[in-house]
């Protein structure tokens, strides 16, 4: 058995840099869009709440790859020419597939925090109200706190799901991780231990999103109703 | 990082060893089993595919079949995927594998190469209407290639100042050329035909004439089976001094095919690695 070439080591590390961009583009996204969907929903107007609904339906039901061709193939077709032009010239791949990835997982975020918000009884609001906060400083230091606390767990497995998603950027070309790793794998037949490597890399990477959240659960946590 | 590395080679090389059977010699064992199992690709017209009745035919087919009627044993077939096929015949599953195996000194470090029995240049397409006439116009463009399909090192290294995106399959490609999401599309030479003959009516296709590479095929062997690739090496020189395998490529590629190609190389062995 032989070795990879520095070379080689060195196109994985650029595969998982792009990786690490990838992910951390899209997940900016989802929770962005998560965060606005989950307001919009709470407005409790009706028509805003079938679009929303449509929204999550519609992503939580499509294939993550048919997304990300649905954003590289179809999508920049109706933009007008020069907008189209200066995108293909400046990454169309990188940012359309950081677009669709982010999107896809924003209707799974939003989710789980609106049911970290439908955990926290109404009596908490009316209490809030009763010791004299307002709407906004009853969600601001009262309500949203506990929910994101309660969605933490769920939004750090959505995180990693994230984190592994992004492999499917390699179909519109891509070069992330799995996209290097394949492409040293044609180049090199060694099957095993480029893949072997390329695992290493992704555990690494879901290691340290486990761990971060494995701490950010530790600082939020509650213990015998006081902020540990 | 070096230290890092040779920890997370420790951990690849177990699984390697594990997928190297031991096994006395292959050649006496394919004609004790009167078997020859072949693998290929099964989706790569028209080198190995299904035909209308769902047979599988096609150019390694036939090769295959070959090499086994003078090795004097069936063959069977057994169908793999692009990523597949080094693990199935290193682990043992298949005795040899015909499926569009492109050789290089990098590859022939980790499986036998038989003598080359198929040559494929590798070229560029364009829109027809693109002022792009030579490989040289394409500094500082995209191209779009296959992943897997052909070493998107070598134009790396033939126009550096270009960018390479590596699409799933040939379709996908095809349709970021005719979006212009790339300048060209980097295939084989047989893809591109198909492609210029199924190209949209109101956006024509053209082949630059020129190849870029030109990519020799053998069939893989497992490294250490000396007696079995002697074997195969002497089926196709045979085949190639009957005319048998001059038969076969015009039955595939000839005149009488959408292809109409000319043989333009003989059965020899390829450089030693």
């Amino acid at each position: 058995m032989t070795f990879l070439s520095p070379d080689q080591i060195e196109q994985l590390l650029w595969g998982l840099r792009t990786t690490v961009f990838l992910f951390a583009a899209s997940w900016v996204l989802s929770f962005t869009v998560a965060l606005i969907l989950v307001t919009v929903r709470a407005a409790n107007i009706a028509p805003l709440r079938w679009a929303v609904d449509i929204f999550v339906a519609y992503h939580r039901n499509v294939p993550l790859l048919v997304h990300v061709l649905f954003w590289y193939f179809a999508v920049p077709e109706v933009l007008p020419e020069p907008i189209r032009f200066w995108l293909y010239d400046h990454g169309a791949e990188f940012s359309l597939a950081a677009i669709a990835l982010g999107l896809g997982s924003s209707a799974y975020v939003s989710e789980d925090i609106r049911s970290g918000l439908r955990a926290i009884p109404h009596t908490q609001f009316e209490a809030a109200t009763a010791l004299g906060c307002g709407y906004i400083q009853s969600m601001r230091y009262i309500i949203v706190p506990q929910a994101l606390r309660i969605s933490l767990p769920p939004l750090i497995g959505r995180a990693l799901l994230l984190f592994k998603n992004t492999s499917v950027a390699m179909a519109i070309g891509v070069a992330e991780l799995t996209y290097q790793t394949r492409e040293i794998e044609n180049e090199t037949f060694q099957t095993f231990t480029v893949f072997g490597i390329a695992t290493v890399l992704y555990l690494m990477g879901t290691f340290l999103i486990t761990a971060f959240g494995s701490w950010l659960n530790a600082r939020v946590s509650v213990s015998n109703g006081r902020r540990a | 990082m070096m230290k890092n590395k040779w920890n997370i080679l420790a951990f690849a090389l177990p699984l390697a060893l594990a997928a190297v059977p031991a096994k006395a010699d292959l050649l006496d064992d394919v004609k004790s089993r009167g078997q020859l199992v072949c693998g290929t690709l099964g989706t790569s017209q028209p080198f190995s595919f299904q035909d209308d009745s769902r047979q599988l035919v096609g150019y390694d087919v036939d090769i295959c079949k070959l090499v086994a009627d003078k090795i004097g044993v069936k063959v069977e077939y057994k169908l793999l995927s692009v990523a597949a096929r080094i693990p199935e015949l290193n682990g043992g599953r298949v005795d040899i594998v015909a499926a569009n195996l492109g050789w290089s000194p990098d590859r022939a470090g980790q499986i036998d190469f038989s003598h080359k029995y198929y040559v494929t240049p590798q070229k560029l397409l364009v829109l027809d209407s693109s002022d792009i006439q030579t490989i040289e116009d394409l500094k500082g463009k995209r191209i779009g290639a296959t992943k897997g399909s052909s070493s998107e090192r070598e134009i790396k290294n033939r126009l550096p100042d270009s960018r390479v995106i590596g699409y799933a399959d040939s379709p996908a490609t095809f349709l970021s050329l005719q979006q212009r999401k790339v300048d060209a599309q980097f295939a084989s030479e047989l893809v591109l035909v198909r492609l210029v003959n199924e190209s949209p009516e109101g956006r024509p296709t053209r082949i630059l004439e020129k190849a870029v590479m030109e990519e020799p095929w053998g069939l893989g062997v497992r490294k250490g089976e000396g007696a079995f690739l002697a074997a195969v090496n002497e089926a196709l020189d045979e085949a190639e001094k009957s005319g048998e395998a001059e038969k076969l490529f015009n039955k595939w590629f000839g005149p009488d095919t959408a292809y109409k190609l000319k043989r333009s190389f003989v059965i020899e062995p390829l450089p030693a690695s």
